[in-house]
């Protein structure tokens, strides 16, 4: 609308906004009433041989079977699911609360899936019925789009509002949208002045702040994360159609495998000098042994530089273009097939990998702790071979996962990494010899000490174990 | 009973008369050391200037000194005599496993000065016994020709530092002497000595903060080193790849006799030992038939010089026990190799590197040594606009693989003589990125 200017309309003209804004603030408290119900609160413990730690983290429900989501960085995909207990479901305000059940993480998504138990899904409203028909609305720049937040636990996650506006959308390389100010909770929805869902925040950038103090009086460059509430969110095209992507067993199997190591961005001046023009690459510092990679005839250092015939896309910053790469693993499954364009010197040489299924994963790997000795052994699996650069076919032996302090593990200097290969001069096979070793160990009272042979950083130790 | 009343009083009579002959030609042996060296490390070429004391040997002006205070990054030696006057001196050898170098003084300009040089005589470090007086001799804090007494604390000390000289190895081939003569910062290179006057060792560490616990190389390893660097300015010697350990408390585990093995804690993958298929956990009982003992870690380092001493390319028989199973295996020695390889720095670049060395690659478990470490980037200048980091290894420079330090410098020179963007390969925690120096 073209506003008459001049001192003597500026009155009526502010009259005229805030008349607009008193209608906005009668639609939006009901929105916001309707809406909160899709997010909620989640709380899961941790727990280890030493301790047990709790988490809290926000997700949004997505479904009437009472599916939640949870953002990438809510649970550490490190952590064995098994050790991941007691998920707690919170309605936000509602002191009281219902039992999850984990599902497990999806690989292209990132999202950690829990399923609130049946009697509380009564009062949850899944996202999807905020969202539009067909294509959702791509936020306009300087558009007001609003969205949910929860405070912490003692307040029992009451809901507020945080209302901000539009200030830049990126592929990053998922199309992001960036608030002017923060948006939401990590994990909750956006949405836009209609109430239509427009987005999934995600968790917040790091700040750049300087920070001056007595002790540093020229200032000291610092980044601060907001953990509460984030500017950042996935629009909405990047969420809807993946909400089907439900993991059938917890450790998110099956895992679509190419097995091109150490991706690492080819900057726009390598471009330049390689006279590529304003192609994208990816370096591949490895190919790991028996690979889909590997058997496509793909090499260590070969720069992947097209997908299904298509050029990488240019983003910025540039090293978005390894995560663009790793989606397109992860958005496909065993069996399908991967055309890739490679740049080696100068050829560009065309590769087809038939993915594979990830070998077993180290969060994936047998464990047993061995509580009078003093640690916990773990399952050698491919990744170990990989991080000790020895042959796949010669993997054998366990992997210390744990050391408790004080303990004769301890203090006979084993280390969490320690690679086991010898038990009291006995060459350890697999894990089950291994257990079946420290079991007897352990169940013999008479025993006093026994000997450790790992393997260090490529050095081998003797370890004396004292039991007594 | 009348002898021992003599050898009781000879004591303090001579000490009440001044100190011997030997002690005061001695005194004037000891030189102070200033060194100004290069250092490479910020990716420019500095220079730094440092203190050390040093000992004459002989008529023909050779010093002995500690490879920390003089090493060949030094660029300018300039020497103290008693006398105070300055004469210019070059390093003829160094040797960081045992700490010693080797110093020529400029002979044309003494004798063109008629400067009166006079030299110190070793002792025989193996007859020290503990408390024996000895007095060091020194520059500490350059305060020139210090005495400070002490005695043999204990004559067989053990330490290993794997990067106790500079950044190189040493200890692993000598036990040594310990002392509380006042041993400080300055000290390093000056002699260790009876009250004679000889030479029964050369002062090289101290603990800092702890109250004179001072070491010294024993005057018996230092006299091969001398022979060994005046000979051919390097000390060569063999390496098998054995890392070992002492049995203490193992004995009974692996079934041994009290005085008899050496537990090998590690092998060096790649090495000689590793090819003759030894591994850790492995006890080593004789070398060519001569048992060894290795109960204590005090006796590991003669083992390991043993093992060292070997000419280059022997054979060794080495009779290996692994479970209840006794063998000979034969392994072909190889040069040892320090994991620190020689440094440069690369101006235009603001770049200083070391060249990775075998034993650095296999440390650090690289495919192969080739490649450069970078040990310093200069802010502002292309390797740090471009995004190198200490620590980072440079494997190809325009697609051409760094086999030698020599490569390197030829892309730098071809940019210093016609600026161009170059392609650095590099290798950071095992990804490898591609990076472009501008100019």
């Amino acid at each position: 609308m073209k506003l008459p200017s001049g001192r003597y309309f500026l009155a009526l003209s502010a009259l005229f906004f805030l008349g607009g804004g008193l209608a906005r603030a009668a639609d939006i408290p009901a929105l916001w009433a309707e809406r909160v119900k899709c997010a909620v609160a989640v709380e899961y413990f941790t727990e280890s041989e030493s301790e047990r730690r709790t988490t809290v983290a926000y997700g949004v429900v997505i479904d009437r079977a009472g599916t939640i989501i949870l953002p990438p960085g809510a649970i550490d995909s490190h952590v064995p699911p098994g050790q991941l207990k007691e998920f707690k479901i919170f309605v936000p305000g509602d002191p009281v609360n219902a039992t999850g059940v984990y599902l497990g993480q999806d690989a292209f998504t990132g999202w950690h899936f829990v399923r609130a138990e049946e009697k509380v899904r009564a009062r949850l409203v899944p996202v999807t019925d905020f969202a539009a028909a067909g294509r959702s609305p791509v936020p306009a720049l300087d558009e007001e789009v609003w969205g949910i937040g929860l405070r912490p636990l003692e307040e029992d996650f009451m809901p507020y509002i945080l209302t901000s506006h539009v200030a830049l959308i990126q592929a990053l390389p998922q199309l992001t949208g960036e608030a002017q100010q923060e948006v939401a909770g990590p994990g909750l929805p956006v949405f836009n002045r209609a109430g239509v869902f427009v987005g999934l925040a995600l968790n917040s950038g790091a700040q750049p702040y300087m920070l001056y103090s007595q002790m540093n009086r020229g200032g000291a460059p610092v980044l601060v994360v907001d953990v509460t509430e984030s500017s950042l969110f996935d629009l909405a095209d990047e969420v809807l159609p993946y909400l089907g992507r439900i993991p059938k067993n917890v450790d998110g199997r099956p895992l679509a495998w190419l097995g091109a190591d150490g991706l690492e961005p080819m900057d726009r001046d390598v471009a330049d000098f390689l006279k590529l023009g304003d192609q994208s690459g990816a370096v591949v510092s490895e190919v790991l042994e028996g690979s889909p990679a590997e058997k496509a005839g793909m090499k260590d250092h070969d720069i992947i530089i097209a997908i299904d015939g298509r050029p990488l896309p240019v983003f910025r910053p540039n090293r978005y273009v390894t995560d663009f790469v790793d989606r397109e693993i992860e958005r496909r499954r065993p069996g399908d097939v991967l055309a890739l364009t490679v740049l080696r010197g100068t050829d560009r040489v065309p590769l087809r990998a038939t993915l594979g299924d990830e070998p077993t994963l180290i969060r994936e790997a047998r464990r047993r702790y061995f509580e009078r000795i003093g640690f916990t052994a773990r399952e050698f699996v491919y990744g170990d071979a990989i991080e000790r650069r020895i042959k796949v076919g010669q993997s054998a032996g366990v992997v210390v996962h744990y050391v408790k302090p004080n303990t004769p593990a301890a203090i006979a200097g084993l280390e969490p990494d320690d690679w086991i290969k010898e038990i009291d001069g006995v060459a350890i096979g697999t894990f089950a010899d291994a257990v079946a070793e420290l079991s007897s160990i352990e169940a013999d009272q008479l025993r006093t000490e026994f000997v450790l042979l790992v393997s260090r950083g490529g050095d081998t130790a003797v370890l004396r174990v004292k039991l007594k | 009973m009348i002898l021992l009343a003599l050898a009781l009083f000879s004591g303090p009579a001579a000490w009440a008369a001044g100190m011997s002959r030997g002690f005061n030609q001695l005194l004037d042996a000891v030189v102070r050391i200033d060194v100004r060296e290069a250092d490479f490390d910020g990716g420019s070429r500095r220079f730094e200037a440092s203190i050390g004391s040093g000992v004459l040997l002989s008529s023909d002006g050779l010093i002995l000194t500690n490879a920390h205070v003089a090493s060949p990054r030094a660029v300018e030696i300039t020497i103290t005599l008693a006398s105070l006057e300055r004469v210019g001196a070059k390093l003829v050898g160094w040797d960081h496993w045992t700490d010693l170098a080797l110093l020529r003084l400029d002979m044309a300009d003494v004798r063109r000065r008629h400067l009166k040089l006079t030299h110190g005589e070793f002792g025989d470090s193996e007859k020290l016994y503990t408390g024996e007086t000895v007095y060091a001799v020194g520059t500490p804090f350059g305060l020139t020709r210090t005495v400070t007494r002490g005695i043999i604390s204990n004559s067989d000390r053990y330490f290993e530092d794997d990067n106790g000289v500079d950044g190189y190895e040493t200890g692993a081939f000598n036990t040594w002497l310990q002392t509380d003569a006042a041993i400080n910062p300055g000290n390093s290179g000056g002699p260790l000595v009876t009250e004679d006057g000889r030479i029964v060792g050369i002062t090289s560490r101290a603990y800092l903060g702890a109250n004179n616990l001072g070491f010294a190389i024993p005057a018996d390893v230092a006299k091969v080193i001398v022979a060994g660097l005046v000979q051919s300015g390097t000390i060569t010697r063999s390496y098998i790849g054995l890392v070992p350990k002492a049995l203490q408390d193992f004995e009974a585990f692996f079934s041994l006799a009290l005085d008899n093995g050496m537990l090998i804690d590690s092998v060096d993958p790649g090495s000689p030992a590793a090819r003759a298929g030894l591994a850790g956990g492995d006890i080593l009982l004789a070398i060519n038939g001569r048992k060894i003992d290795g109960r204590f870690p005090e006796r590991l380092p003669p083992i390991q010089n043993m093992i060292a001493s070997q000419p280059v390319g022997a054979n060794l028989i080495l009779t290996v026990k692994r479970g209840a199973a006794v063998s000979d295996v034969s392994v072909v020695t190889e040069p040892l190799e320090s994991s620190v390889g020689e440094e440069w720095v690369l101006d235009a670049w603001g770049l200083s590197v070391r060249k990775v060395s075998r034993t650095f690659a296999r440390v650090n478990q690289l495919p192969d040594d080739t490649g450069v470490l970078v040990i310093g980037i200069q802010p502002g200048f292309p390797a740090d606009t471009a995004g190198l980091e200490t620590g980072d290894i440079v494997t190809k420079i325009d697609e051409k693989p760094l086999a030698s330090l020599e490569v390197i410098k030829a892309a730098h020179a071809a940019y210093v003589a016609r600026p161009a963007p170059t392609l650095f390969e590099v290798l950071r925690d095992r990804r490898i990125s591609l990076i472009i120096l501008k100019p």
